[in-house]
């Protein structure tokens, strides 16, 4: 096309007096593409690494865990069982690194690799026949720790003699979860290795995997190897929870992007349609001039396609970039599939298309811009809005009456400044909502049904030894004893978490959201995925097998249960057959307000001995951090809409004012009321927009965050307004801020002598 | 024997009626005007008499109300706008009163820009600028931005722009209109060079001194031609007329 040359001179003499606002604009488009497509990543389903582990290393779904070998042949004929992995022998060493001393499972291999459950190799090699010090280590460990192939390994074992092995590999697994999420670590070495390490056969244990035909048979295996083992068994890990401890909380964090990212798109597109409307009026008589001479009305409209359409173009190129980046950031270079090309084609298709119809709008309007430059674009005047009217009858200054008046002249981009502030204030609110939330389960963890810090196992001692050790701690407020069984429902195949703690005289702080706490036998509470699970309410009875006992279990309240999907039933111990009340299987210890909770588990370890596993409670807010930083990025990309918007407000009025400047001034008015005049007229839209969006975003942020809550199980009752006291900071530091960018400018033009004629 | 060619400019009956908020305000009422090849005509009359209005016409600018517009021998009326745009690029060259040069865009760049919208390559598209703006004086000039320029320089570049196609038709709305007395004589030598180098012009101006300068002058009033006079040739003392202007500006 003819017009090609001289609309990229026009193109490339334009950027360059606005390279900051080309800039913004790209910025902001990139940020909304890299949430798009963070959110997409992590809500798709092959993020967790559980799933691609477990497939690549054709993993065990169960593992148990027993004294000596069990008998394998039995174990393969249970019903379900396809192949076995093991048994291996394991020993519990202590690794020495720098000092630091970390507990790990030494598990004894073959030079051939197992078919089942085979380490995947990541670093390194797999060990030798010749390798009497070579050891393999799980790859989280090894990362957590500093270890390195070829790096020393020197363990400690329980006799006290010290074995100076080496890494020579580095391996993936789906047998335990990631380390320090799942303790202890996980080493291979050779058989023969192993037993020069721990010679004593009685300190170590043997480990089998079964393979399964169909995961879902997991239970009624489960049940099966008890059966035939029982006291045998020490304990018993399933591939649900190695699964669920390699979770990010994908789908919340994946949620909350998504919806961060398409609002941010509607805010983009707002933004979008203010600066570039706002540039096309500004340029009217460049425009009208091109017309002149010979650019036609669709040659315009490309000319302005082109060039702002190209940045919006280029802000996507640049977010593919960012979202790759970002979503390999928020799963910490966990082994992540890359985004489908479907979910990728319409996020980059999606906000192709409205990046190309919010500058189609304005670019529209500017075509039809009447080619006689002489024309000045006065804004229309002369009538006072209303706002201004009132503004007057209350008596304000003349500055700000006539910046009120100005606020509305324009009443379309008016509006549109108004919204494009809101909705990034609103999101901005939105965002501090699920920060005060995240706040509230650190700071209130019994809220969010976390009231003990730590879990106590017997393990060595007798649970009565542990009970008195747990009594004697200072720091010690409660020591509920607690034990957890698997229940079912007689129609329901699946089983689910059925958690005594306490009893029904003294049961443990659950936060109880509806009805009431458990007071008597045969009671219960339960989370919200357990009520939707089975179709229950609050006030039924349901018929249930708990721990193998039949039992009518009377749910009276609903309490906030973030484990399990909220799939979880909790009573007192009183309710659970003998059997499984006595002894318990654990304490769950409600420590004194301030104690920390690492201090007084390494008091009870050395209390105990090292008899004692004490375990902390992993607060789900501690693995929602990443969270915190999506908030902060996207509060700087949502500032940078706003931004935009606002400098397009402040153009704008500017440029309506640059003819009425000296007629203020010749009514009589000072500089600083000129500029006051400016800067009331943006001032007023940010204020509303602000306002606006605040309220929006606070009403939103409790019934949003609740939603959320609900859909994952966790339940209602989570959700938090920012205070009063952060939602005014934020207004204040949004208007404040606003008002700075619309006064420099202000000054600067009243300053700045403009000449009469030139209109 | 060949006809005679077309003049440059024809217009018939031609009528503009704005309409300002549902009130018809005749700007031009009934012009027939014929401009011939290397004419200079002098649009002259008061404030508001539809002089921006007529030339705005006959550049396709302002679409008319009714009456016939030939341009070339060629009816240009019934053109749409994106014909009327081409016809432009081609054809007609704009001088404005406030120069509407591009704020953003060198010197250099505002006088590539109708011959690169022509389809001239950046080459011959450079070279035609180095030529005008040598001629107009303003050869250093070319990459300083035009707020940078005084009125009269700004107004010599808009002519260097509007005579970058060389169009058969220079239009000029009051080119002088917003200029100092030394600045006016400038414009005026240079359009006055270019006429006689054989370039059509009609130009706009309510200045009776600006407007001896021409061939032809044509007064209006009310939207109406009520006198259409070539200038004596006792008044129009060819070779000598920038320096006219100097003595009358004094
Ligand atoms: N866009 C317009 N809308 C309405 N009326 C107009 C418009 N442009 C010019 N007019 C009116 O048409 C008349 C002629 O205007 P114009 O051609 O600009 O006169 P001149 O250039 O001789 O001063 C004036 O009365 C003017 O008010
Ligand atoms: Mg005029």
């Amino acid at each position: 096309m003819s017009t090609t040359r001289a609309s990229i001179r026009w193109i490339r003499a334009d950027l360059r007096v606005r390279r900051g606002q080309a800039l913004l604009t790209v910025l902001a488009v990139a940020g909304i593409v890299t949430a798009l497509i963070t959110a997409a990543t992590l809500l798709e389903d092959g993020t967790n690494p559980w799933r691609g582990l477990f497939a690549e290393s054709r993993g065990a779904h169960v593992w148990i865990h027993t004294k000596d070998a069990p008998d394998v042949t039995a174990l393969s004929r249970l019903h379900g069982v396809t192949q076995v992995a093991g048994p291996y022998r394991t020993a519990p060493v202590m690794l020495t690194m720098d000092g630091k001393k970390s507990p790990v499972a030494l598990r004894g291999m073959q030079v051939r690799p197992p078919s089942v459950a085979a380490p995947l190799i990541r670093e390194g090699r797999w060990l030798r026949s010749g390798d009497v010090d070579g050891v393999v280590v799980e790859r989280s460990f090894a990362e957590a720790l500093g270890l390195r192939v070829g790096g020393p390994f020197t363990v400690t074992a329980l006799s006290g003699a010290s074995h100076p092995l080496v890494v020579v590999g580095l391996a993936d697994t789906a047998d335990q979860g990631f380390y320090p999420e799942w303790t202890p670590g996980l080493a291979w070495t050779l058989t023969t290795t192993l037993a020069r390490v721990e010679p004593a056969l009685g300190r170590s244990e043997s480990v089998t995997g079964l393979r399964l035909a169909d995961g879902e048979d997991t239970l009624p295996v489960a049940h099966g190897a008890v059966t035939l083992l029982a006291e045998k068994i020490q304990r018993m890990s399933t591939w649900r929870e190695v699964r669920a401890s390699m979770e990010l909380d994908n789908r919340l964090l994946g949620l909350l992007l998504a919806l961060f990212g398409v609002t941010g798109l509607v805010a983009a597109a707002l933004a979008i349609v203010n600066v570039v409307g706002g540039r096309v009026l500004t340029q009217t008589r460049d425009i009208a001039t091109l017309k002149s001479l010979g650019y036609t009305r669709s040659q315009i409209f490309g000319l302005l396609m082109a060039e702002h359409g190209a940045l919006g173009l280029l802000g996507i190129a640049v977010g593919l970039v960012c979202g790759q980046i970002a979503s390999s950031f928020a799963l910490d270079g966990m082994p992540i599939l890359p985004l489908s090309s479907v979910p990728l084609l319409s996020i980059i298709g999606g906000t192709a298309a409205v990046v190309l119809v919010a500058v189609a709008l304005p670019a529209w309007r500017g075509g039809r811009t009447p080619p006689i430059p002489a024309a000045p674009a006065a804004p229309p005047k002369g009538r006072l809005s209303r706002v201004a009217r009132l503004a007057l009858l209350v008596r304000l200054p003349p500055a700000l009456v006539l910046g009120t008046r100005d606020a509305f002249t324009r009443r379309v981009p008016a509006f549109l400044s108004i919204f494009g502030l809101a909705v990034p204030m609103m999101m901005i609110t939105i965002g501090l909502g699920v920060w005060a939330t995240l706040d509230d389960f650190l700071h209130h963890p019994e809220q969010v049904g976390q009231a003990a810090a730590l879990t106590v196992r017997p393990d060595k001692l007798t649970p009565e030894d542990a009970a008195r050790i747990v009594g004697a701690d200072p720091e010690v407020q409660a020591a509920y004893p607690g034990s957890e069984v698997s229940a079912l429902e007689p129609e329901q195949t699946r089983s689910v978490l059925a958690r005594a703690v306490g009893t029904s005289a003294q049961p443990y702080p659950f936060s109880v959201v509806e009805g009431r706490m458990f007071a008597g036998r045969g009671e219960a509470v339960a989370g919200q995925g357990l009520l939707d699970l089975l179709g229950v309410k609050i006030g039924d009875r349901v018929r249930m097998t708990v721990g193998g006992t039949p039992l009518i279990v009377h749910i009276v309240g609903r309490v906030v249960e973030p484990d399990q999907d909220g799939e979880v039933l909790s009573l007192g111990l009183d309710s659970l057959a003998a059997k499984d009340a006595v002894p318990p299987q654990f304490y769950s210890l409600v420590l004194r307000p301030g104690a920390d909770p690492a201090a007084v588990r390494a008091r009870l370890l050395a209390a105990s001995d090292e008899g004692l596993e004490v375990h902390r409670v992993v607060n789900p807010a501690e693995r929602l951090e990443v969270v915190r930083v999506l908030i902060v990025a996207l509060i700087a990309v949502l500032a940078l809409l706003g931004l935009a918007n606002l400098l397009t407000a402040s153009a704008l009025g500017l440029r309506d004012h640059a003819l009425d400047l000296a007629v203020l001034k010749a009514m009589g008015l000072t500089p600083g009321q000129v500029a006051a005049t400016l800067v009331t007229g943006t001032g007023l839209l940010v204020v509303l927009g602000v306002s606006a969006g605040t309220a929006a975003g606070a009403s939103l942020v409790g019934g949003l965050i609740d939603l959320q809550g609900h859909t994952s199980g966790v339940g209602a009752g989570i959700g938090r307004t920012p205070s009063a006291l952060t939602l005014l900071v934020a207004v204040l530091v949004a208007v404040g801020a606003a008002l700075l960018v619309t006064l420099i400018p202000a000054r600067r033009a009243v300053r700045a002598q403009i000449p009469v004629a030139v209109r | 024997m060949s006809p005679p060619p077309p003049p440059i400019v024809n217009t018939v009956n031609l009528v503009k009626i704005y309409q300002n908020g549902g009130v018809p305000v005749p700007a031009v009422r009934g012009v027939d005007l014929q401009v011939e090849a290397g004419q200079f005509v002098a649009v002259m009359g008061p404030s508001g008499s539809g002089k921006s209005t007529l030339v705005h016409m006959i550049g396709g600018l302002d679409a008319r109300t009714s009456g016939e517009i030939w341009l070339d021998g060629k009816r240009a009326d019934t053109l749409n706008e994106s014909a009327w745009a081409l016809l432009r690029r081609q054809k007609i060259g704009f001088v404005f009163q406030f120069f509407n040069l591009v704020a953003n865009m060198t010197v250099a760049d505002n006088v590539e820009l109708p011959a690169l919208l022509a389809g001239a390559s950046p080459r011959e598209a450079r070279e035609r600028r180095e030529y005008l703006l040598g001629e107009l004086g303003l050869a250093d000039r070319a990459d300083a931005a035009p707020a940078q320029l005084a009125g009269g320089e700004q107004q010599r570049v808009a002519l260097a722009r509007a005579l970058a196609n060389r169009p058969s038709l220079l239009l000029a709305d009051e080119p002088t209109g917003n200029l100092d007395s030394r600045n006016t004589r400038d414009v005026l030598r240079l359009l006055s060079e270019v006429h006689r180098d054989g370039q059509t012009i009609i130009m706009v101006t309510h200045d009776a001194r600006v407007a001896s300068l021409a061939d032809r002058v044509v007064s209006l009033l009310d939207g109406e031609i009520v006198d259409d006079g070539a200038v004596g040739p006792a008044r129009r003392r060819p070779r000598a007329t920038a320096g006219d202007v100097v003595e009358l500006r004094g």
